[in-house]
């Protein structure tokens, strides 16, 4: 099997980017609306932590008990790992990112403006109608701190172009058992969506897409939910072990393959493309909606088992986690939970947990699995 | 409704129960002081009306499943709508918060976590999901709750926890989020948001409670509920006074009808009793602390279990704590609510509390209440499992001893959990914070 196709790297979009004269947004987890940015010359760059820095300016400013994604994020700010973003964007998905929300506009006040951008925890109608007042915020504001008024047209051709990208995302991960590709360099790939021009990451996926069919990978099937898979490395090991990850419920990942809007309303079709997307706690999807999700995706992709693989200290996911495992057990769908700090080597616990439950699984015998 | 039930909850409710409460009244207002009155002031006299009004609340229900409609709402929740449809209202942190008082919540909440909810979670959602899944209370029995009403107003963990419930109850979920205001002014289409999904949840409510939202007695509650939280404000901003007639842990304690009964005459009346004794000891000169010295702020929940504790040791230095962020939220909003205009005013109402605005705004909020109430200090509880409430407080910490030259603690601890609470460390920690105040 291949391994990752060529992927620019953070560092190099960035630089190409604002060679060609753009700007750069730095954004938070979770949901926001790439194409707006987009359409004022800005491009987005994810910020999901990063992994592996130095907590201590983070600390100065963070109890200890609030999650390793927004400690990371805020050290990160403050060593100047920001310094190439013009604007940060802090979407609202937690009390947490609330609180770095708010902290960055109140205490941290970074030399870049700070937009926060609130997203709502319904589908209501009233929802929809909200955000779509939230994104015309949000141009407003972007529209005064680039000088920029990007017409309807521009907005609605920067929708299409990042609806492709998301179109052939999805494609992606339907086919993702005959590409040419290991768990990791899937990853690696759908990840590069986090700060690739939708553009670029559209041509790489048809790259990838053009290739021959391989023979469906080899390996127990299992199923990934959670926010993030760091350190990356689980990946690889989940290989070894002789496991497959043939599906996904990541927040970076399976929870943001927007569907294409139908609005002609540029604002509103931006939300319902958000709203849209599949089951998360963040948006306050319910429960039994996560687990009809999950249990879709397992009987479509033949998963066995699901590893919930989460950030320590992350309360929506720690809310739902005893339900979702009972019954999807009660399915006959076992799984495991695991919990990391972004800071945290992949620990010989971690693995040895992980292969034991794959070691558990493969003993049960398929008729014990999915009822 | 049947009559059995109709029958149960009348014999029990109006006749049995008020005639037994009276009576632990009686009993109460005859026993000794618990608290050290050698450094505190003798109990307000009102403490066993408070205990017996609020005790009439849960007695209630006790019995409501079958008779009266019950909701399970957020303790920042618009329960005016609710009030005015004639549910029972139950507030599951409040109920927590008794746990807590009763030092069983730990108990309770290991039930919800032998069940996997992690100890990271807020220790007032483990202690509910745990009185669900065990019927362990404090307080007999919790009704089964028709409707969850949930209000994001104080943190986006309650809707998290009760999309739990939701699944545990099969019961419908209002939801009425409200957008967090990270500025001084609530954007115009987050007001409008709010006022519409409150429009919205009417058709619903309607639905379960089975009767139509009388406008009339909507705007009644509306006022009742203005009434007492002026007069909760009134009582607060007494303890400008020096020497504070009560302590931030008695406001602790009398706060529950605030929380949990807005928008009954009987709140009212309690208020109105209180304030007036609040004013006697004002005129004889009694303080919540006999040898008031230095004056401090408490920023966050309290700490439930060691409210005693915690009371005696500072009075024994003669430190009264005389404000906090917490017990003033409840009060801080009255002016906004206006009875002729109510959608729009709820809208605004509910989408200002403290908890939905900026670390900023908590600061600048600390800062009024260093200067209106005189303060010494601060003491900022760093609650473990509310991170709503404590992430900008390092900050805050930071800029109170910076920019008003006031000592401040930070106080690691938990509101309902007492296995994070290191009574040596936090020992040392108010005994050096004492001795900064000099
Ligand atoms: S990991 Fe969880 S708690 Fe942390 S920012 Fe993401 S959603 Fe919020
Ligand atoms: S204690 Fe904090 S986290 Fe828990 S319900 Fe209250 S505001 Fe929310």
């Amino acid at each position: 099997m291949a391994s990752t196709p060529t992927i620019p790297s953070r560092t190099e979009t960035i630089r190409a980017w604002k060679e060609q004269g753009g700007a750069i947004a730095a954004v938070l987890p979770i949901h926001h609306p790439r194409a707006l940015l987009r359409a004022f010359g800005l491009l987005p760059v994810e910020v999901w932590g990063p992994p592996r820095v130095d907590p201590a300016p983070g600390a100065a400013h963070l109890q200890p008990y609030v999650c390793s994604i927004v400690g990371n994020a805020l050290s990160f700010l403050l060593r100047d790992g920001l310094e190439v973003a013009d604007v940060i964007l802090v979407p609202h998905a937690c009390d947490s990112l609330q609180g770095l929300g708010s902290l960055l506009l109140d205490f941290v006040r970074p030399r870049q403006p700070v937009f926060p951008l609130y997203i709502p925890r319904g589908r209501r109608e009233s929802d929809l109608q909200f955000l779509a007042d939230e994104c015309r915020a949000l141009y407003d504001k972007l529209a005064a701190a680039t000088g920029r008024t990007p017409s309807e047209a521009e907005l609605m051709e920067s929708i299409r172009r990042e609806e492709e990208a998301d179109g052939l995302l999805a494609e992606l991960y339907r086919r993702r058992r005959t590409l040419p590709l290991t768990d990791l360099a899937f990853y690696r790939l759908a990840r590069a969506r986090e700060y690739l021009p939708a553009e670029e990451f559209a041509a790489l996926l048809r790259a990838v897409l053009d290739t021959p069919p391989t023979d469906p990978s080899a390996g127990l099937p299992i199923l990934l939910s959670g926010i993030v898979p760091e350190p990356m490395g689980l990946l690889d090991a989940i290989t070894q072990m002789g496991g497959v990850v043939v599906a996904d419920d990541l927040a970076c990942c399976g929870r943001r393959l927007y569907p294409p809007g139908t609005s002609t309303a540029p604002f509103r079709r931006m939300a319902e493309r958000i709203l849209n997307a599949p089951p998360d706690p963040t948006r306050g999807s319910p429960i039994a909606e996560r687990l009809r999700h999950l249990m879709g995706m397992a009987r479509e992709t033949g998963a066995r088992g699901v590893v919930f693989y989460d950030v320590k200290f992350c309360e929506p996911e720690l809310f739902d986690l005893p339900l979702l495992r009972r019954r999807l057990q009660e399915a006959g769908l076992p799984s495991v939970h695991i919990e990391v700090d972004l800071n945290d080597p992949l620990s010989g616990q971690i693995l040895t947990r992980v292969e034991a439950f794959l070691e558990m699984v493969a003993h049960q015998t398929p008729e014990e699995g999915h009822r | 409704m049947n009559l059995f039930n109709a029958l149960r909850y009348g014999w029990n409710v109006n006749v049995l129960g008020p005639a037994v409460l009276r009576l632990q009244r009686w009993q109460a207002q005859r026993r000794p002081a618990r608290w050290d009155t050698r450094y505190l002031a003798p109990p307000l006299r009102i403490a066993p009306r408070t205990k017996e009004l609020v005790a009439r609340h849960w007695l209630a229900g006790r019995y409501a499943n079958g008779y009266r409609k019950v909701a399970w709402v957020t303790s920042g929740a618009p329960v005016e709508l609710l009030k005015a449809l004639d549910f029972y209202v139950l507030y599951p942190e409040n109920h927590a918060a008794i746990c807590g008082t009763a030092r069983v919540a730990v108990d309770i909440a290991s039930e919800a976590e032998s069940a996997g909810y992690s100890r990271d979670l807020c220790s007032y959602a483990r202690t509910d999901i745990g009185a669900v899944l065990s019927g362990k209370t404090p307080v007999g029995h919790l009704p089964k709750p028709d409707v969850l009403f949930a209000c994001t107003n104080i943190c986006q963990t309650v809707l998290f926890w009760y999309r739990v419930l939701a699944e545990y109850f099969g019961a419908p979920l209002v939801l009425i989020d409200t957008p967090f205001v990270y500025t001084e002014e609530a954007a115009e289409h987050a007001v409008r948001y709010v006022r519409r999904q409150l429009e919205e949840a009417v058709p619903i409510l309607e639905r379960i409670a089975g009767k139509r939202l009388d406008e009339r007695k909507l705007r009644q509650v509306g006022l009742l509920s203005k009434r007492a939280s002026e007069l909760w404000l009134e009582i607060l901003q007494r303890c400008r006074h020096r020497p504070a007639p009560i302590s931030v842990f008695d406001q602790f304690i009398q706060m529950a009808p605030i929380v949990e009964m807005r928008g009954d005459p009987e709140t009212v009346d309690f208020y109105a009793a209180l304030l007036k004794e609040v004013d006697e000891r004002i005129a004889t000169g009694i303080g919540a602390v006999k040898n008031e010295r230095q004056r401090v702020l408490w920023d966050n929940l309290p700490i439930w279990y060691r409210l005693r504790y915690l009371a005696e040791f500072l009075a024994q230095h003669g430190v009264a704590v005389v404000a906090s962020t917490y017990t003033n939220a409840w009060g801080e909003l009255a002016p906004l609510i206006d009875p002729d205009d109510l959608w729009e005013s709820m809208a605004r109402t509910y989408i200002y509390p403290i908890l939905n605005r900026g670390t900023g705004h908590k600061l600048r909020t600390m800062q009024q209440m260093v200067k209106e109430y005189q303060l010494d200090g601060a003491i900022l509880h760093s609650d473990r499992s509310c991170k709503p409430y404590s992430i900008g407080q390092m900050d805050q910490r930071d800029r109170l001893i910076r920019e008003l030259g006031v000592p401040a603690l930070l106080l690691e601890a938990d509101h309902n959990d007492f296995r994070v609470f290191a009574e040596e460390q936090v020992a040392t920690r108010l005994a050096a914070f004492v001795e900064m105040l000099g």
